[in-house]
C-alpha cells in the first residue's frame, strides 16, 4: 500500500491540488468563505501595494489635469461664485424647511432614526475578475467596517461590504449581475427592484403594472430588504416599458453613481446590524 | 520557474491589473494576467512544482475576486494540466505563437469560469461576460506578448548552472 502510495505520489498529488478547490466550489458556491489568516496575510500585503500605485498614478493623472484645468480657472470661478450663493440662499430655506420638519416631529411623536457611522474610505483597486463586479476599499474592520453595510457616495448608492479584513473591505457593486435593491420611485412611492445587469443602467423589475412611474423618475432606496438605508438615490428612469399584459412592468435605471470612476466613498450603516445579518449580506449579491 | 518567483509575479501582475482595471474603466473586458503565467507554467515548469504553482496563482485570482469560491484555484490547475496535454502536440517557442497558446487557453479558461458561475447561479447574467470574452481574450494575449520576454528572463536568471565561483 505504501509503496504504492510512493509509486503514485505525483499524480495523487496533483489529484489532490485539482479537487480540493473543485469540492470547496461546488459545496459553497457562490457563497464563498469568510477570510481565514493566510487570506488576511495576503490582503495585508498586497493592499497598502494597490493602495500605492492607485495613489501614484492618479496624482499623476491629477496634475497633468490640474495643469490642463488652470486655463479656464478665472471662469469656473466666476460660475462657482454665483453657484455658490444660490447654494447659500438653498442651504438657508432648507434650514428653515428643516426645523419646522423636526417640530412637525416632535408634534407627531416620530421617533428619531437612529443614523448609523459614517466611515470615509477610499477606493484602491478594482477586482480582476469580470466575475463579479467589486472594488477594494481602504477602511476595514480596525474602522467599524463590516460584511453587509452599505457603501455610498454623496450622489448616491455604490453597493454591499461582502468581505472586510483588517484595513481593508471589499464591495460589490450595484452594477454587478448578483446585486438586487428594494426600491422605491420618490415621486409616487411605487416599489420595485433594481438589478444589476453587468454593465450601463440597471434594471427596473417587481414593479406592478398599475404603479405610476414614468420616464425621468428619481429611484431610491426603499429600505425593505434590510440592507440599504431608506431614502438613498439610486438613479433615474428611462426606457419604461409598460406592457399590456402580465403583472410587472419594467425599464432601466442609470445609476447615479458612475462606479467606474470611484475615488472616495462612505461606508454607512450600522455594524452590529450588518453582523447580525449575515445571510442579508448574502441577500444582496443574490 | 520557482514557485516562490511564480507567486511574487502573480501578486505584482494582479495588483497591477486591479489598478489599471479601475484607471481605465475596463467593466468587463479584463486581462486574465494569471491564464498569462499559467499557459507559461504549463510550457516550462514540472508537472509538481507547476501544478502548486498554478494552484497558488489561483488562489491569488481567487482571493482577488472578493468572494474566493476555489473556483479560479480549480480552474488554473485544470488550464495547467490541459495546457501541458497541448503542449505536447504544438511547438511554442517565439512571442507570437505564445500569444496564441495563452489566448487558447483564455478561451477555456473564460468559457469554464462562466459556465461554472451560471452553474451555481443560474438567473441568466452570463450574456454580458460572454460579450466581454473576445476583448479580454484579445487583451490577454497582447499581455502574453508583452510578458514573454519578461517571463523568459526570470525563467533564465533561476535556472543558471552553478559554477566554480557561483
Amino acid at each position: 500500500m505504501l509503496s504504492l502510495l510512493k509509486r503514485y505520489r505525483r499524480p495523487l498529488l496533483v489529484g489532490v491540488l485539482l479537487l480540493y478547490p473543485l469540492v470547496a466550489f461546488l459545496l459553497s458556491g457562490r457563497k464563498g468563505r469568510d477570510p481565514n489568516p493566510i487570506d488576511r496575510a495576503v490582503i495585508a500585503v498586497t493592499s497598502p501595494v494597490q493602495q500605492v500605485l492607485t495613489a501614484s498614478i492618479e496624482g499623476t493623472v491629477s496634475a497633468v489635469r490640474h495643469y490642463l484645468d488652470l486655463r479656464g480657472v478665472r471662469q469656473e470661478n466666476d460660475t462657482l461664485r454665483l453657484e455658490n450663493l444660490q447654494l447659500r440662499a438653498s442651504v438657508q430655506a432648507l434650514g428653515e424647511s428643516r426645523t419646522e420638519n423636526e417640530r412637525l416631529r416632535k408634534l407627531l411623536g416620530y421617533a428619531e432614526a437612529a443614523a448609523g457611522p459614517e466611515i470615509p474610505a477610499r477606493v484602491v483597486g478594482v477586482n480582476p475578475v469580470a466575475k463579479l463586479l467589486s472594488v477594494r476599499i481602504s477602511a476595514g474592520e480596525k474602522e467599524g467596517v463590516f460584511r453587509g453595510m452599505s457603501v455610498v457616495t454623496p450622489d448616491g448608492i455604490v453597493g454591499q461590504v461582502i468581505r472586510a479584513t483588517g484595513s481593508y473591505s471589499d464591495v460589490a457593486l450595484v452594477t454587478d449581475t448578483q446585486s438586487r435593491v428594494a426600491v422605491r420611485v420618490q415621486r409616487s412611492r411605487a416599489r420595485g427592484t433594481a438589478s444589476g445587469a453587468g454593465s450601463g443602467p440597471l434594471k427596473l423589475e417587481n414593479m406592478l403594472r398599475t404603479e405610476d412611474v414614468d420616464n425621468g423618475d428619481l429611484i431610491i432606496t426603499s429600505g425593505t430588504d434590510g440592507i440599504y438605508p431608506p431614502g438613498l438615490v439610486v438613479g433615474r428612469v428611462t426606457h419604461l416599458e409598460k406592457k399590456e399584459h402580465g403583472m410587472f412592468q419594467g425599464g432601466d435605471i442609470v445609476p447615479a453613481v458612475d462606479t467606474s470612476k470611484l475615488e472616495e466613498v462612505l461606508v454607512v450603516g450600522s455594524p452590529y446590524s450588518a453582523m447580525a445579518q449575515g445571510s442579508a449580506a448574502e441577500g444582496a449579491s443574490k | 520557474m520557482k514557485f516562490l518567483v511564480t507567486v511574487g509575479i502573480a501578486l505584482a501582475l494582479l495588483t497591477l491589473e486591479s489598478v489599471v482595471v479601475k484607471q481605465a474603466g475596463l467593466v468587463l473586458g479584463r486581462i486574465d494576467v494569471t491564464v498569462v503565467l499559467v499557459a507559461f507554467l504549463a510550457l516550462r515548469a514540472t508537472l509538481l512544482e507547476g501544478a502548486f504553482s498554478a494552484f497558488a496563482v489561483g488562489y491569488l485570482l481567487d482571493l482577488m475576486s472578493g468572494q474566493p469560491t476555489g473556483l479560479f484555484t480549480f480552474l488554473a490547475v485544470f488550464t495547467f494540466l490541459v495546457g501541458r496535454l497541448v503542449a505536447t502536440f504544438v511547438d511554442v517557442r517565439g512571442g507570437l505563437s505564445f500569444a496564441l497558446f495563452a489566448m487558447g487557453a483564455d478561451v477555456g479558461h473564460g468559457l469554464l469560469a462562466t459556465f461554472f458561475t451560471w452553474l451555481t447561479v443560474k438567473d441568466g447574467g452570463t450574456g454580458p461576460v460572454l460579450a466581454g470574452l473576445p476583448v479580454q481574450v484579445a487583451l490577454t494575449g497582447a499581455a502574453a506578448l508583452a510578458l514573454f520576454p519578461l517571463l523568459r528572463r526570470f525563467e533564465a536568471a533561476q535556472d543558471r548552472p552553478a559554477g566554480l565561483l557561483r
